[in-house]
């Protein structure tokens, strides 16, 4: 996913076909709203782009492919095909031959259609995004590349889709980390979005906690206990090779990477008390921000990198607390409730993700970094634990635990459609999602 | 009278003829004799030059083969009464040991929920633990902090290291060196008991003491 696509695409704005197309790039809807309606949409089966021609599975296979990744976000309706009215031996894929009011009739706000032409190994695919109420194309595409990248061409137009109605792309570049924990041992594995390509990071018969992936996507700092003691070490995802960064006596745990990837929130109880400092990952440099002789604990940074948000009970019990980035201006953010940690700030800015106990479990709330009513994201039965944000800030995975079943989910900011990621009888844990892999 | 005499005179004569005779035959006898005699000292006379040495060969080697048996006998003996000596030494040695272990085996103390004070019974068991490590003076230990399996991985993580940490400075104010106690927290991740209940939580929210024998 993350090495560059080695296809040519040569993306051909069909938008100079048809006349008006001031939408393009225009955000139609804020998906945001917790008011937000799914889109409907309507996608064709994929019509050979050459008459006559072999077409094997491709035309089944483009428009299930795409349905199931547009489905995944959480955005579409993708209405069912045999509801479709249009007859595909007579209907084109371009607009001139389009009959909307055929789709409007079915409840179609939107429509794709798509053509292929597949040459030995060579593919040539097309993509039209139509508008159906006001019978526009809205974006088109072609791509030229090889029958390998048939995938990812069809990721790259769900991409265009997304941008195009949402105002952004989508998360099928990015990945999601997290802790698989079984009786004697808990490591850590990363999986695509949707769930596939599972792939285990680490082997250490040991306990591998706290995945913190770096904002370049190439690093996972983590917390291994593989030398008998909680230690922080840097994975290369690219080499494979893990560096050991802190091994003070006691607890080491790595917290939020700055932007720029040049240091390291780190919780370190070598001062004889759990304290947040602030690393400087090349000479291992440490700030330290707080000075407390009670716990401090999971501290992340604000999108602006101005504030840090993290885990103290110095009232008490835990609750969240933003400081600046500096360690000056404590203040506490959560009063509701009497344990609330696992604070995750969102990328887009003022929402802070934590999870609370209520009724004696944990659910996942959301509050705004300047305080007020939390709203709270997650209902169902279980402990909902270790909200991790997407990097669009659209999304929210977290782990699920209870019932002996053990999952990692993911959810819309706003707490709707909720799917699995992951599931099995081993403790999934603290799932972590990583920056856009180009 | 002298008819008397005649059988005397007969009588003395046929003694005498009869030692003559007798003589005769044991004289025979004796050459006889003799030559068995010549013929047995021969056959010792040939011993000393072929069969004598070679008894006297076995005899030597039967004695040191004797000998040896003798010796490696008295090794054995002496070598088990060694092995038996070091494993009783060892035997003693090991339960010296236990015996020490056990007098340094502070047992688990407990804690509240989501708390890290010592309780009054936590801290009759480290007074009566902490004396031990002032006598054994070269064992060190570790004291684990653990939490019950509700909440954050990160904050039990936390939690945990704060019981170590409490438990091994009240250790060091009993008089213990701080160079001896080490502390290590694994949060909510090894719990005791796997139940999901109070019980199993009382029993997981706890300190453990692991004792390091002096490297030898």
């Amino acid at each position: 996913m993350r090495h560059v696509v080695r296809l040519a695409i040569s993306s051909i704005f069909l938008l100079l076909l048809f006349h008006n197309s001031p939408v393009y790039g225009k955000v139609y809807i804020d998906i945001d709203s917790p008011s937000f309606q799914k889109f409907p949409i309507a996608i064709t089966e994929f019509k050979s782009l050459r008459p006559g021609a072999e077409t094997g599975d491709f035309p089944v296979w483009f428009a299930d492919t795409l349905s199931r990744n547009l489905l995944i976000t959480g955005y579409f309706n993708v209405i069912d095909r045999r509801a479709f009215l249009e007859d595909p031996s007579r209907a084109g894929i371009t607009g001139e031959g389009t009959r909307f009011a055929d789709w409007t009739t079915i409840g179609a706000e939107y429509l794709i259609k798509g053509g292929f032409q597949a040459d030995g190994r060579q593919l040539i695919a097309e993509f039209r995004l139509f508008d159906v109420m006001k019978g526009e194309l809205i974006v088109g595409k072609r791509y030229t590349g090889t029958t390998d990248d048939k995938n990812r061409i069809v990721l790259q137009f769900a991409n265009e889709v997304l941008q195009a109605l949402t105002g952004e792309a989508g998360l099928f570049d990015t990945r999601i980390a997290f802790v698989k924990k079984n009786i004697s041992a808990a490591d850590l594995y990363t999986s695509n979005f949707d769930g596939s390509d599972l792939r285990r990071i680490t082997s250490y018969n040991s306990l591998t906690l706290a995945p913190r992936w770096s904002p370049d996507g190439r690093q996972l700092a983590f917390t291994s206990y593989k030398d008998g003691k909680p230690d922080i070490y840097l994975r290369d995802l690219v080499t494979e090779k893990t560096e050991k960064i802190t091994s003070y006596p006691g607890l080491n745990l790595p917290g939020s990477w700055s932007r720029d990837g040049t240091r390291l929130l780190v919780t370190l109880s070598r001062d004889g008390n759990q304290e947040i400092y602030d690393m400087t990952v090349g000479n291992r440099l440490l700030q330290r921000l707080t000075r407390e002789f009670s716990i401090d604990v999971s501290p992340v940074r604000s999108p602006d990198e101005k504030r840090i948000a993290f885990v103290s009970n110095r009232n008490g019990s835990p609750q969240i607390y933003i400081m600046d980035a500096d360690g000056g201006n404590v203040r506490r953010l959560t009063f509701e409730g009497n344990y609330n940690t696992s604070p995750a700030w969102s990328p887009k800015g003022k929402m802070i993700a934590y999870e609370g106990s209520i009724d004696g479990r944990f659910q996942i709330f959301v509050i705004n970094e300047e305080g007020g009513a939390p709203q709270q994201l997650t209902f169902a039965g279980g402990d909902h634990e270790s909200p991790a944000w997407s990097p669009d800030g659209r999304y929210l995975a977290y782990s699920v635990r209870g019932y002996g079943r053990s999952r990692i989910e993911i959810m819309n900011s706003n707490g709707q459609n909720s799917r699995v990621l992951h599931e099995g009888n081993d403790g999934c844990l603290s799932p972590f999602w990583s920056p856009h892999l180009r | 009278m002298k008819r008397n005499m005649f059988w005397v005179g007969l009588i003395a004569l046929v003694l005498c003829l009869s030692v003559t005779f007798l003589t005769g035959c044991a004289k025979k006898a004796a050459v006889k004799s003799d030559t068995a005699t010549t013929q047995e000292q021969k056959a010792v006379t040939k011993a000393p030059s072929t069969d004598d040495q070679a008894a006297a060969a076995a005899a030597r080697e039967k004695a040191l083969r004797e000998q040896a048996l003798r010796e490696q006998a008295e090794k054995e003996a002496a070598a088990k009464a060694a092995k038996e000596a070091a494993e009783k030494a060892k035997k003693e040695a090991a339960e010296k040991a236990k015996a020490i272990l056990k007098e340094l085996q502070i047992p688990d103390i407990h804690f509240d929920y989501d708390k890290y004070n010592l309780k009054p019974e936590a801290q009759a068991i480290l007074k009566a633990g902490a004396p031990a490590y002032l006598k054994y003076s070269g064992y060190k230990l570790v004291v684990e902090g653990h939490c019950d399996e509700r909440g954050t991985v990160e904050y039990n993580l936390a939690l945990g290291q704060k019981r170590a940490d409490e438990a091994a400075k009240y250790l060091a104010d009993l008089g213990i060196q701080k160079e001896r106690i080490k502390t290590i927290s694994y949060g909510k991740e090894m719990p005791l008991d796997k139940e999901s209940n109070e019980a199993a939580w009382a029993k997981n929210r706890r300190a453990h003491f692991v004792i390091f024998p002096p490297v030898k």
